[in-house]
Order: structure tokens, then sequence, then C-alpha cells
């Protein structure tokens, strides 16, 4: 997967109008259902980040009778930077660094069993599609949610299919592995 | 604690076309309201196992059991009656009369069981519009897409409320969005009125929709979790 | 001529590759071909003879140009319900074939190429079949007449190169479709308006009728000065408008018969037999048309008969033997024997098509667990129904033709001949039924697996 920048994501936030940190944390869990949820500790240190290389800027404290918040808003440089990064197409599988193939790989070479952990390895992504298509297919489930289980269903569906033919081919990739 | 008695169970089926052996022994339970997944690559006899527990063909070795009932001791007259109330199937395609509008389509099985044909009307296009198919009922299939036909097809199969829905590759025929349609209706119908389903499948995406997964390999089941 | 031989080898492919459909198609085109040939060889041959000569059979009927014109027009008239037979023939198949076809084009083959190979399977089977009763009419002709003129061998010539060619033509034709789009089969969109086979049928009765005036036209001028000219030709134009109507009727009753009775079916045979009507009136239509002219013939012939066998059970003074009369109704009873056994096989055969060609989505029914038996009647009724009001009109024509004669010989009216369209709708039942064992076989979950 696309390893997404938490600095651009902060700044789209911020496009709709200025923000505190925990409004931000917040949103950004709704905005991305399925995603991994954003630690307030990293949300506040992406933010002094982007104040320091003058893409967003203090607007102020709001306190709202509760505890001292400091909003925060994006700069002209930050509304370049933006749409500099969502027009910017995302390199295609620059590397592949594949964990799965590497177990496998390593597995040969150490004399393990790589036919046992494909199979292991396939079951729990199944289990894994099994809940997002749950969560896909919940009633009433907003689209946003089926996007990114979509999303996520897609690449663990790739991830079968190589395993499926990787684990028919072992006999030769284990012969070609250890020839080398 | 005892585990419940399965709905459906098939032990040790064997079967060949021909020379060709597709099942070798297969054995297989299905749970009530529960939905299935069987998986496999081409020719590992998935089709099959289908046909023999849907009482379509009989095996030539094994034995299926139905809600208490063994599928080979019943004459072709009660099997066929079977699957037309306690059955629904549904397949990649074909399963629709060509000539018969989709309202008609879906009417049928009701007709068959004795339904006049104004009520059973009536009840067809309630299941249509369930399946999202609206404005199309008096269409024939050829004048439908893909997803709508198939949509139409499993209205057909749930109408009568069957106990067991069977689906031979449902959405093998259709693009990934209306894949989806159609299996987000079935799953959402078959947990609403309770049917198990057996689900045919060479597709995880659409294996993910099943509460479990069979997988078979050269006409047997395999092992849990061994890839094909 | 290479170019000829390889479409020759890949037409010789594909036949030997294809399936056991498409050998039964070629076995009873080529069937169909040889009667064709052996009743045109026969129409030729008679009308190559001039004047008053003595033929050894048929107790003189043969011997007078009057006479003899009438034997031609019939054995012409026989050549309608063969017709019907070969048309029903080319659908074997019909399907699979268009898409072989279409398969052939994907690949690369012009729509020229596709043609000839089309129409080279069907004219070998033409060929064959014309050949093998060319063979034997000429044997047989070889006994009878010692010297035949050059007439009677010119005109054999003709006709076993005829059939073949007609064959290949016919071949080539049928295939617009396919020939016109590589993908060959059309997705199917609401009923079809197609008239093209009941045309086709036209056309071939047409050609038929043509031949027959103009046989009547120059055999009968030597006897120009008895009145029986006139009369047999009457009668042609009578049958043949008639049978032209049979086309039109049997297609309109259908989809008349379909559009009532889907929207008022209550059962599910009903409904699916009412529905495939409305959705393709006109494919029925060339047999239940031939079922019709020879329920005309039929109904109208066994009125004559009687009447005639009264008149010559009663009168006096015969101008000829008693049996040169009876002799002639019976050749021509025989006659119409043998046409009504051809419909019933065009029949029988249409009705094993319509299931060979459905049989995947007839076991998808079946699996889905409608019951074979709700099947095999929805099979029967698409006979049964579009044919019941056709054979009741056909019927009526034929009692009108014997009532006419019946008054114009001031003889009772022949009722009895009411019996006859009752015959010929039970047993056109029975040749459709003849299929449902096929029914039986064809429901094998076999054909559930895709393509």
């Amino acid at each position: 997967m696309i390893r997404m920048s938490t600095r651009h994501i902060l700044l789209g936030l911020l496009a709709s109008g200025p923000s505190h940190g925990y409004d931000l944390k917040r949103r950004h869990d709704e905005r991305f259902p399925q995603a991994r949820p954003l630690a307030y500790g990293q949300v506040y240190t992406t933010l002094q980040r982007l104040v320091r290389d003058g893409l967003a800027e203090v607007e102020g404290t709001d306190s709202d009778g509760g505890p001292e918040r400091t909003m925060y808003r994006t700069t002209d440089e930050g509304t370049h930077e933006l749409s500099r990064w969502s027009g910017e197409i995302a390199p295609p599988a620059p590397f592949v660094a594949n964990e799965i193939f590497a177990k496998v790989v390593v597995a040969i070479l150490s004399g393990g069993d790589p036919a046992g952990y494909l199979n292991a390895q396939r079951a729990a992504h199944m289990e894994r599609m099994r809940e997002l298509t749950a969560v896909k297919a919940a009633k009433g489930a907003d689209l946003a949610t089926v996007l990114s289980a979509d999303y996520a269903l897609n690449h663990l569906d790739a991830d079968l299919r190589w395993m499926s033919t990787t684990a028919a081919r072992l006999t030769t990739l284990t012969a070609e592995v250890d020839a080398v | 604690m005892s585990r419940p008695v399965p709905l459906l169970s098939a032990s040790g089926l064997t079967k060949a076309h021909g020379r060709t052996p597709a099942l070798r022994g297969a054995s297989i339970e299905l749970h009530a309201g529960e939905i299935l997944a069987v998986t496999g690559a081409s020719g590992s006899g998935k089709s099959t196992l289908l046909h023999c527990l849907a009482g379509i063909v009989r095996p030539d070795e094994g034995s299926v059991t139905y809600d208490g009932r063994r599928l080979e001791d019943l004459p072709e007259k009660r099997l066929s009656e079977l699957r037309r109330t306690e059955f629904g199937v549904v397949f990649q395609f074909g399963q629709l009369i060509p000539e018969l509008t989709a309202l008609d389509n879906v009417a049928l099985p009701l007709l068959l069981a004795g339904t006049d044909r104004a009520r059973a009307r009536a009840r067809a296009a309630e299941w249509l519009e369930r399946f999202g198919v609206r404005g199309q009922e008096e269409s024939r299939p050829g004048e439908m897409s893909g997803g709508q036909a198939q949509r139409a097809a499993l209205a057909r199969a749930l109408v009568t409320g069957p106990k067991v829905v069977f689906a031979d590759e449902p959405t093998g025929a259709l693009d990934s969005l209306s894949g989806e349609q159609v299996m987000t209706a079935l799953v959402h119908t078959a947990r609403e009125s309770g049917a198990a389903v057996v689900l045919i499948t060479h597709d995880a995406q659409v294996a993910a929709y099943a509460d479990r997964e069979v997988q078979l390999r050269d006409g047997a089941v395999a092992p849990l979790g061994v890839t094909a | 001529m290479s170019l000829l031989r390889s479409d020759l080898r890949l037409a010789w492919e594909l036949t030997r590759g294809s399936d056991r459909g498409e050998w039964w198609r070629l076995t009873l085109t080529a069937a169909g071909a040889a009667l064709a040939t052996g009743f045109a060889l026969a129409a030729v041959t008679l009308a190559s003879l001039r004047g008053n000569t003595d033929v050894s059979v048929a107790a003189g009927l043969l011997d007078e140009p009057g006479t003899r014109s009438g034997v031609i027009v019939g054995l012409l008239l026989l050549l309608v319900p063969v017709l019907g037979f070969l048309g029903q023939c080319a659908r074997i198949g019909a399907v699979h074939r268009d898409r072989r076809l279409a398969g052939l084009r994907l690949a690369g083959a012009t729509p020229w190429q596709v043609r000839r190979i089309a129409a080279l399977e069907t004219g070998l089977a033409c060929l064959l079949g014309s050949a093998v009763a060319t063979v034997f009419s000429v044997l047989l002709l070889l006994r009878l007449w010692d010297r035949p003129n050059v007439l009677a061998w010119a005109g054999i010539a003709l006709v076993a190169v005829a059939v073949p060619v007609l064959g290949a033509v016919t071949g080539a034709l049928a295939l617009r479709r396919v020939v016109a789009s590589p993908l060959g089969w059309v997705r199917r969109v609401g009923p079809r308006g197609g008239r093209g086979p009941g045309l086709l049928f036209l056309a071939g009765i047409l050609v038929v009728a043509g031949m027959a005036l103009l046989t009547v036209a120059t055999t009968s001028t030597a006897a120009a000065d008895r009145p029986g000219g006139g009369p047999p030709l009457t009668m042609m134009g009578a049958v043949l408008a008639v049978g032209a109507g049979a086309v039109w009727l049997s297609g309109a009753t259908a989809r008349a018969t379909g559009r009532i009775l889907a929207v008022r079916a209550r059962s599910a045979a009903t409904l699916i037999a009412a529905e495939r009507l409305r959705d393709d009136p006109w494919s029925a239509a060339r047999t239940h048309a031939a079922v019709l002219l020879v329920t005309v013939v039929g109904t109208g012939f066994l009125g004559i008969r009687q009447v005639l066998g009264d008149v010559v059970r009663t009168e006096e003074h015969l101008a000829a033997s008693e049996s040169y009369y009876t002799t002639g109704l019976d050749l021509t009873g025989a006659a119409i024997v043998i046409a009504f056994a051809i419909t019933l096989s065009g029949l029988a055969v249409g009705t094993a098509e319509s299931l060979a060609t459905r049989r995947r989505g007839l076991t998808a029914q079946a699996a889905a667990g409608v019951p074979r038996t709700v099947l095999g009647r929805a099979l029967l009724l698409e006979t049964a129904l579009p044919l019941a009001p056709a054979v009741l009109l056909a019927g009526l024509g034929g009692m009108t033709i014997g009532t006419w004669y019946a008054a114009l010989s001031g003889r009772p009216v022949p009722w009895a001949t009411a019996l006859v369209p009752l015959a010929v709708y039970a047993a056109c039942l029975l040749a459709a039924a003849t299929s449902l064992p096929l029914l039986r076989r064809t429901l094998r979950p076999g054909e559930l697996r895709y393509a």
C-alpha cells in the first residue's frame, strides 16, 4: 500500500477552515475509516512541523469553556503545496518490497515450511477480507467506508492471487533458490 | 456441548463425468442460515458438488442428507419439488426463460406452486423491488443488463422463501460493481429470511461475503487453509 | 480451384468435428433432397411424354395428356411439404452453426468464404440425396421405358443438378446475419418481427406453382378440345391461394394465440408456451403451413372421392373402365398420405430442433425445480395452441371444396370428411410428442457447465 502523507492530509483538512488538533484527529478518523487512527501526539508534531515550514500558522487560541486549544490555519504556501501534492501522481510500486515473498524465500533458504506459511497467511488474509466485507456490506454503510474497504479488499485479493500462484509453483522456486 | 445437526450434509461424494472424475470423496456440512463459500481452481469439482448437494445430479457414491432426508432415496419428482420449494438456485446465467418478462420469470416458481397469476405477479413485483430491479418488470432478460438479470434471477430463487440457496458463480459474468450489488442483495436477503447459502466461486472477494470457506482440490475438500 | 479445395476441406473438417445434431441435419437434408429429386424427376419424365402414349403403369392414367398433366401437378404439389421439411432441417443446429461460422468470421474469413463454406455443407448433402435418388430413378425408368427420349434425359440431368445447386444457394442465403456481423448472434430483444422464413417458403410455393401452371399449359394443349384443362387449373389456383394464406394464417394465429394467452395464462406451462409463441410466431409457420395445406387438400379430396366413388358406382355409362377412375383416386390419395407423412416428419424434426436449441435453458429450468411435465406440456402446447384454429379453418376450406363438388354433381354433402381435420390435429400432436423422450435426455446437468 502506498504510504499516506499525514502532512498533506492535515493540510487538506485545514483547507475547509481553521481547526484545532483534536478536531483534526476526529475528522481524519471520520473521513478515513478503516485507516490506521491518528495518534494525538502525531497530529501535534505534524502541525508544529507545518508551522515551521511555513505551510500553516497559528490562528489563535480558543478555550470554549474547556481546556485551551490552539487553532491552526493554512497559509498560501500551504494551499499551493496541497494542490501540487494532490495532483502529483503516486509512483506505481517503485520498489518491490513484499514481506510475504521475503518470508517464503527465507523459509526456503532456512529449510522451513514455505507451503505451511503460505497456507496460514492465506487463511489470515481470507479472515481479514471477510471482516472488511462484513463492514462494507453492513446495512447503512456510507460510501467512504465502502470505498476504503474496497481498496483494502482489492489489495488483499491481489496478495491472495499471488500466494495461490506461488504455492502452485513452490517446487520450481525451491529448486531455483537452492541452486543459487 | 454437542454441535447442532447440520441442515444439509454430504459425505464421501464421488462423481465422474464419463471417465473424468469430478468428485473424489467430498464431504461437507451446511448449517441453517449459514453462508458457505466453496472455492477452488477450475476443474476442482465445485459445480459438480453443488449439483449433487442440490439434488440436480445423483452422486456415484456417497450420501447427501437434507433436513433428515437422504436425497438419494427420493424419486426425481420429489427432488424436483424439493428444488422448487426448499431450495433456490442461481447460476452464472441462463436460469431466466428468455421469452418471459422479468416479472413472469420471478412469478414462475409461485405459479408452479399453484398460486394464482395475479397474486404471483404481485409477490414477484415486491421481490424485484427488494432487489432494486425497478421499471424493468416487463422487460425480457435480453433487454436487461447482466447485473439486473442476475438480480432478477436472485429474486426468482428467493421468492418461494427457500431454506437453502445454491449460487454457482452468480457474479461470474458481471463487472465488479454489478457483482458487488448482486452479492450484497444476496447476503442481505439470506440474512433476513434465514436462508443458508452455498456459494460457488473462484473469486476470493466474492468468497469473502461468506461466513466460512471450504476449498476443493481434485474433487475433495482440502484441509483448512490449504491453497489450491 | 485451390480456393474451392481449401473451402471444401474446411467445410469437411467442420462437419466431421461437429456433434450428432449436425449429422442429423445432413442426413435429413439428404433425405429431403432425395425426395424432392424423386418427385421432380417423375414429373419431368412424365412431362417429356408427348401426345397419347402407352404407359404400362397406373391403369392408363398416364396415357393421355390431360390426366397426365394432373399427375404432374400432383407430383409438383408434393414438393411443397418436402420444402417445408427441408426448411425444418435447415434449422437443426442453426444456433450452433451460426456461432461456428461466426467464429470463422472472427478468425478472419471473408463474408464470401463463410457463404461458400455454408453453401458447400448444405450443397453436398443435397448432392448426395439427389445422386442417390437420380441413380435409382434412372434404373427404374430404364425398366419401364426402353428408350427414353432426349427431352427426358435433359430433364433428368437438369433436376439432378438443380437440387444441390438450389440447396447450396439456400444454405448461403440463410446466413445473412452471421455474414453481416462476425459476432453472429444478436442479443434477443423483444418479439421478433422477421417473416423471412415464411417469405422463403412462399417463394418456394410460387416457384412450384409457376412450374405447375406451365406444365398444365404445355402438356394439355394436345387435349384442348376436352374440358379437362379448366377445372384442374382453377383447383390448383384455389389450393395455392389457400396454401399461401396458410403461412400467413399460421404465423398470425400463433402470434394472436400467444398474445391473448400470455395475459390470461393461469398455469406455468401455458404461460411459457404463450410467451414463446408471441416471441417468435413465424418459427413454426413453415411446417404448420404445410399441415394446413395437407388438411385443405386432404379434406377436399376425401369429399371429392366420396362423391366420385358414388358416381362411378351408380353411373351406367362411364367414359373409361372403373379401375381408371379408382386408380386415379387411389394415386391422389397415396400422394396426399405421403405429403402428410413428410409434413409430420417435418413437424417432429422442428419440435426436436426447438428442444435441442434450448437445451441449456431447459436444463437450468429443470435444475431450478420446474417439473419435466410442465416443460413437456409447454412444448406440446406450443404446437397445439396455434394449430387448433388454423386446422379448423383449413378443415372448413376443405369441406367447402367437397361440398361445392357434391353440389356440382348433385350428390349428398360428404359430412364424414369433417373427421379429417380432427385426425390431422391428433396426428400433429403425436408427431410433436415424439420429442418428449428427447426432452428427458436433454435435461442433463452437463448442460449447466459454461460453454
